[in-house]
């Protein structure tokens, strides 16, 4: 237990080595693309929308456009990340001839996806609140738990779709037909309420959602403990299924 | 003190047999060939060794213990040279070394001076701070040998380690090889090459299609299998009547479509074929290892299988 938890510790610290080489070309998409679309969305486009929910559009914005930072670090590390090690590197392989078990290849996985979650949904509110974004400055520290919570099930999904492709480039439609409308019809740029029924329904089915509601009461401060409860349960649960569906997949692909 | 005992052991991918009963021990101190062409099942055991590979059935101890539920144990003794060089490209060679080193649990105040012994050892000091896309493939490899020897482990597994490099790069890295085994590691050699087999090993298993042929030392092998001499023809078509003499007198003869081979026990016999037929071999010399699988398996052993 003990080994397993220094062997995971030992892969994180791989993970953010290489990562730390080149840091600015990895930060620099999951960090910009929402400054841009807030820029563009928020100030562009909210100049017609004076007020969504009582609130300025760039407002409303910002709590989803953090969160959704963690939902694209962590499905490209699992997805295009994780295949590329595991195909193209052979990094496992080289790994599992070390103490290193498939366990904690894969536990090691869900610890740097949370950490890469964490990080970039914090970056995000940190930048936002030097704009006003936040209410309150003291809900700033419980943002990367938005950020692990999406990070988790998200980064799972990855990790199953890596089980299933059968090439690199399998990965582009995962993308576009689950990541992208996972990411526009989540109720990050408009209301889920206003939305047909049945969108609702599939938008909740889906763990983006959760994580906006989640992300909105930190950003807004309303009714902080029922959405954790609630929505935060509800990804705790997603995790737990999706990280363990993963774990089935992934262990069968590195050892048989 | 046994450190592989493979008894009977068998992996079965869902309608293919890779390993087929296969039984073999490994002592302390040997150095072991396992022999085969592509895909004759050599891979596959190495990796039940450490455990990423299930066994079908049969029974393997590494150090007396199961290789896939004691897998970390057994793992922290073993070092393995991987077949693919799989090191962080992005990374230095220090980097890269320290990472492994800290997975192997090497103490944090030794890892430096171990890692800079063995670059030492492997003549690649000069290239302990470049990054690994500026090293050559002769580099690569010869740092996956340092990334194996990290946990100082008693039994190395080298699984093809001079496949793909020049000649001078397979004779520095025999050369090594020899070293570690004078230190008193335990290897377990993968190859198709005859001729790396024949010089670093004690013994030599010869598989084809995951099955066992034969085993036993190179000499022995040679001397049970192909005794004698062997002479070798290019071109079949040219000399039919070489192909002819050899049947007249014995010869063990074998075609294939890169020539044809005549073995005889005495090498007079061969001169004297020469000087009938009026004809020259490319080649004429003592029957080798890889007459002994030609004459196992009917097939050449670096041919893709």
């Amino acid at each position: 237990m003990l080994e397993t938890l220094r062997l995971c510790v030992q892969l994180t610290k791989r993970n953010w080595i290489v990562y730390r080489k080149d840091l600015i070309a990895n930060v620099s998409p999951t960090i910009f693309e929402p400054i841009f679309l807030i820029l563009s969305l928020g100030v562009g486009l909210g100049y017609f929308i004076t007020d969504i929910d009582g609130r300025s559009y760039t407002a409303f914005l910002a709590p989803g456009l953090a969160v959704s930072t963690a939902l694209f670090s962590s499905f490209f590390e699992s997805s295009y990340g994780f295949y590329i090690r595991m195909t193209f590197e052979n990094i496992f392989k080289a790994m599992l001839t070390t103490p290193i078990g498939v366990h904690e290849v894969i536990l090691g996985e869900y610890i740097w996806l949370s950490i890469k979650g964490a990080m970039m949904c914090s970056l995000l509110a940190i930048g936002f609140a030097c704009f006003g974004l936040i209410k309150s400055l003291w809900l700033l520290p419980l943002i990367p738990i938005a950020g692990v919570l999406i990070a988790l099930p998200c980064g799972a999904l990855g990790l199953i779709a890596t089980s299933y492709v059968k090439n690199i480039n399998q990965f582009q439609t995962v993308y576009a037909f689950f990541i992208a409308p996972l990411f526009f019809f989540s109720g990050i740029f408009f209301p889920l309420a206003q939305m047909p029924n049945s969108l609702k329904y599939i938008a909740y089915a889906l763990p983006l959602a959760h994580g906006v509601e989640v992300s909105r009461a930190l950003f807004w401060n309303e009714n902080v403990l029922y959405v954790l409860g609630v929505h935060g349960g509800i990804l705790i649960l997603y995790s737990a299924i999706l990280c363990a569906f993963a774990y089935y997949r992934i262990q069968k692909i590195l050892q048989n | 003190m046994k450190i592989i005992s493979a008894k009977e052991v068998t992996k079965i991918f869902s309608s293919f047999t890779a390993v087929d009963k296969l039984s073999f021990e490994l002592r302390k101190g040997e150095c072991f060939g396992l022999l085969g062409p592509n895909g004759a099942g050599k891979s596959t055991f190495i990796g039940m060794l450490y455990g990423v590979n299930s066994i079908s059935s049969g029974n393997l101890e590494v150090f007396e213990m199961n290789p896939k539920s004691q897998a970390r144990k057994v793992k922290q003794r073993m070092g393995v040279v991987t077949q693919d060089n799989a090191l962080d490209d992005s990374l230095t060679v220090i980097e890269n070394m320290m990472i492994y080193a800290s997975f192997l649990g090497v103490p944090k105040k030794e890892r430096e001076k171990r890692i800079k012994d063995l670059l030492d050892f492997m003549n690649l000091s000069h290239k302990a701070n470049a990054p690994i896309r500026f090293l050559s493939g002769g580099m690569k490899r010869r740092l996956v040998f340092v990334r194996s020897l990290l946990g100082d482990p008693e039994l190395l597994v080298l699984d093809e380690p001079t496949t793909g490099l020049d000649p001078a790069v397979r004779h520095l890295l025999w050369g090594k090889v020899r070293d570690l085994k004078a230190k008193g590691k335990t290897i377990l050699l993968t190859t198709h090459y005859m001729h790396e087999a024949e010089i670093l090993c004690d013994r030599i298993l010869v598989m084809n299609k995951g099955k066992s042929v034969a085993e036993g030392s190179p000499s022995e092998l040679i001397q049970k299998y192909c005794p004698g001499y062997v002479a070798v023809y290019d071109q079949i078509e040219k000399n039919e009547s070489v192909k002819k003499f050899g049947e007249k007198h014995n010869f063990l003869i074998q075609e294939d479509r890169s020539g044809i081979y005549l073995r005889a026990p005495k090498f007079e016999d061969l001169l004297k074929m020469q000087e009938e037929t009026k004809t020259f071999a490319a080649q004429l010399r003592p029957a080798n290892l890889e007459d002994v699988f030609l004459q196992l398996t009917g097939q050449e052993l670096t041919a893709d299988a």
